[in-house]
């Protein structure tokens, strides 16, 4: 290529950004912005966070305002419910969603029906960031999802990025709601190193203000012949088994969920009109699963006439195991979803 | 050898042994990790954490232990496990993922489950403390004398488990001991940044038991407060609470860069390292040369020939990820 | 054109650094200062910026091993 074309054709670049370095760059202009955030948690001080959520905000913004907890979660969490009450904004890490058994009625019973209890006048503007998903062999206590968990609790609010670019503007959005937001991130996804990286997760984040809103899927692939909805690490195998169909003559619209709860059922069911067709990949656990909160939307919508039964795809009903021959075994992949989406399109209904 | 002399003997190998099989295990676990370190990759993925610098809590505690005692460990549980008995073949091969592994390959490095000796260990902080309760328990209630002893680090001291855990124990006079390593840091966080007394042991004092401390991260001073905490649990006294001062030599996990720590702090501990340091006492104390030789020997080839087992073992059959969910 | 070279002095020279990760791929456009890449160093991971505005060529894969100084592409 010579140089003159180069000139011509290359585009103005943008910045690219892992999800760790958009959510750190989220919260600190944000938190420049406003001077109630506070940021708490284990290992989110000096060290940045253990998956580099925090990174720079120690040094930027010092131990007043990003302070290191104790490993006493029911006491901090419950202590940013109260900061939320009384006119802060918390943004709390729990490092893994598998420890939030511990403080769960700080969560649930606390957090989530601060509103309702008080008729509307209480808020709780907190953010809950948490660490989901497995693949690299940590095993059952340290790989869950448990979207569906927290998708079920009425009074929260759920998002979880499959990029860099959503997740600075879905964490500017959580910040700003009035409500609890569960912040949850993906490992496979977030840009650290040591975890290795879906490369399509380093997307171009502009570096000013923008949000992604609460609520709104993404159509991230068009396609005519079946809708694969499905969420972090899962819409980038959605995204490779649809490249893969479309060598056989098969176009998968593929929709990333970006919020949990609230669920944006408007978009998914727009497109099974359009498809006929529906697979739902997620990688929590199957029964009474993401993939049966939205097979279950579009059928009771009734606005979508199927061509085949509805498929899901997600980790079966037992914990995660350690041995990567078992683990690689059942989570799900691009490969299960070609197949599936196959046997999907030789199906009679 | 007097009795206490085997016993000395005994939690010398018994370090030498925990310490070899760290040491196996880090150029296994690099293994496929390298130039670039990505954790899900290599013959053992995940997160690792080594017990290096914490022998002398194992030995020293274990030392006092039958294996009808029940020990509940952290996600730190290497030397514990091995002091504690734990079969060395099924754990090995367990970390590696394998079919004979103590769950099939099903738990890995931080879940090791060995009934045959009463061991048990968990990745979720403070959380194998209630466990322990519950199992002192059954035991006086069947009429046995053993013991519990639920093993736990500084940072899970600040855990509400951890004092639900020992009310409880006092109220029941549950035959259980709570053994603090205190290795200084939870993950990045120094033990002084988030805890309010200096001294864990201080902690006993609100649920009216025992409290004790132990500086030096010595196994001859470990064991002797641990004698007296097991004999005061076996002989129906109710529970106490050991803290001991210990170091962690290597990083939270391995891959954990360690920017936390000030400057020369690991070379300072390891020059600090128990096992060499208490190898020169044992001399000092009368012992020989060729039977510390014959023991470190002894000690290592059971590990090496555990890996051996490990490495050859094979893995389980991918169908069987159904398996037990469910007894 | 201008080459993009592994830093220098930013770690030991006994220590071994790959290429980790490249945040964009060869053939695309880069503005000056963005990371182009990390390096990871032991368990550290180090960020390249981009020395100018251009196209990016590739010259040195992911995973591979590099030293201070090295040049891992170029932007035309």
């Amino acid at each position: 290529m010579s140089s003159s074309d180069t000139q011509i054709t290359a585009a103005p670049a943008e910045r690219r950004l892992t999800i760790a370095k958009a959510m750190s760059e989220a919260i600190g202009q944000e938190m420049e912005r406003d001077p109630s955030i506070i940021v708490l948690g284990e290992d989110i001080g000096k060290m940045g966070g253990v998956f580099g959520t925090t990174t720079g905000l120690h040094d930027q913004f010092g131990r007043d305002r990003v302070k290191d907890t104790p490993i006493s979660e029911t006491a901090f969490i419950g202590a940013a419910v109260g900061m939320a009450a009384s006119g802060m904004r918390p943004i709390v890490e729990l490092m893994f969603v598998d420890f939030f058994g511990v403080c769960m009625d700080a969560i649930y019973n606390l957090a989530a029906k601060q509103s309702y209890f008080s008729g509307g006048k209480v808020s709780c503007p907190m953010v809950l960031m948490t660490s989901v998903g497995g693949g690299y062999g940590d095993a059952g206590q340290h790989s869950q999802c448990l979207y569906a968990t927290f998708g079920h609790l009425p009074g929260m609010k759920v998002v979880m990025p499959s990029n860099a670019h959503d997740a600075k503007g879905l964490m500017l959005s959580a910040i700003r709601d009035d409500n609890p937001v569960i912040f949850m991130f993906h490992k496979a996804l977030q840009g650290m190193g040591w975890l290795g990286t879906i490369a399509g997760s380093i997307t171009d984040t502009p570096d000013d203000d923008y949000v992604v809103p609460i609520g709104k899927a993404n159509i991230v692939r068009q396609g005519s012949d079946v809708s694969i909805v499905g969420l972090g690490a899962t819409v980038h195998h959605g995204l490779e088994a649809a490249n893969k169909l479309a060598e056989a003559g098969i176009e998968a619209e593929v929709i990333d969920l970006r919020t949990i709860a609230p669920l944006d059922r408007q978009t998914i069911i727009q497109s099974v009109s359009k498809t006929g067709r529906l697979l739902v990949v997620d990688d929590d656990y199957l029964s009474f699963g993401i993939g049966a909160e939205v097979i279950t939307s579009v059928c009771e919508s009734g606005a979508a006439p199927l061509k085949c039964p509805p498929q899901r795809i997600a980790h079966p009903d037992i914990p995660i195991p350690f041995s990567p021959v078992l683990e690689h075994f059942i989570l799900p992949d691009a490969k299960k979803i070609e197949q599936a989406v196959l046997s999907m399109m030789k199906a009679e209904k | 050898m007097s009795s206490n002399q085997n016993k000395r003997l005994w939690m010398y190998a018994n370090m030498v042994k925990s310490r070899h099989f760290e040491d196996l295990i880090k150029p296994a676990y690099f293994e496929g990790k390298s130039p670039v370190f990505n954790m899900a990759k290599g013959p053992i993925p995940g997160e690792m954490h080594l017990s290096d610098g914490q022998e002398p809590c194992a030995v020293g505690v274990c030392a006092h232990l039958r294996e009808d005692d029940i020990v509940t460990a952290t996600h730190r549980p290497h030397h514990i496990a091995i002091a504690k008995g734990v079969d060395l073949n099924g754990m090995t091969a367990e970390i590696f993922g394998k079919k004979d592994g103590l769950a099939g390959g099903r738990g890995g490095h931080m879940h090791l489950f060995d009934p045959a000796v009463n061991f048990s260990c968990s990745g979720i902080i403070a959380q194998g403390l209630g466990p322990a309760v519950g199992a002192a328990m059954a035991a006086k209630l069947s009429g046995s004398d053993a013991v519990a002893v639920a093993f736990l680090g500084e940072g899970a001291a600040n855990q509400g488990a951890f004092h639900e855990a020992l009310n409880l124990a006092s109220v029941w006079k549950a035959p259980v001991v709570f053994v603090i390593e205190d290795n200084s840091y939870g993950i990045s966080v120094s033990k002084s940044d988030c805890t309010a007394v200096e001294s864990n042991a201080a902690r006993a004092a609100a649920y009216d038991m025992p409290g004790h401390h132990v500086a030096g991260n010595d196994p001859d001073a470990i064991s002797e407060i641990a004698g007296e905490a097991v004999a005061y649990a076996r002989s129906g006294q109710g529970p106490s609470l050991i803290e001991i001062e210990t170091s962690r030599l290597e990083g939270h996990f391995m891959g954990d860069p360690e920017g936390y720590r000030p400057d020369g702090e690991v070379e300072r501990l390891k020059e600090l390292d128990p096992i060499p340091k208490y190898r020169a006492r044992l001399l000092a104390d009368g012992f020989e040369e060729a039977d510390l030789e014959s023991a470190e020997q002894d000690a290592r080839n059971q590990v090496d020939q555990a890996f051996s087992f490990a490495r050859e073992n094979q893995y389980p059959e991918p169908e069987e990820v159904y398996d037990h969910v469910f007894v | 054109m201008t080459e993009i070279r592994v830093p220098e002095g930013q770690w030991e020279t006994d220590q071994e650094a790959a290429l980790a990760t490249w945040l964009y791929a060869d053939g695309e456009a880069v503005s000056t200062g963005v990371t182009v890449c990390e390096i990871m160093v032991e368990k550290t991971s180090f960020e390249v910026p981009a020395p100018a505005g251009g196209v990016l060529a590739i010259a040195i894969a992911e995973d591979d091993v590099v030293v201070p100084g090295q040049i891992i592409g170029t932007i035309t």
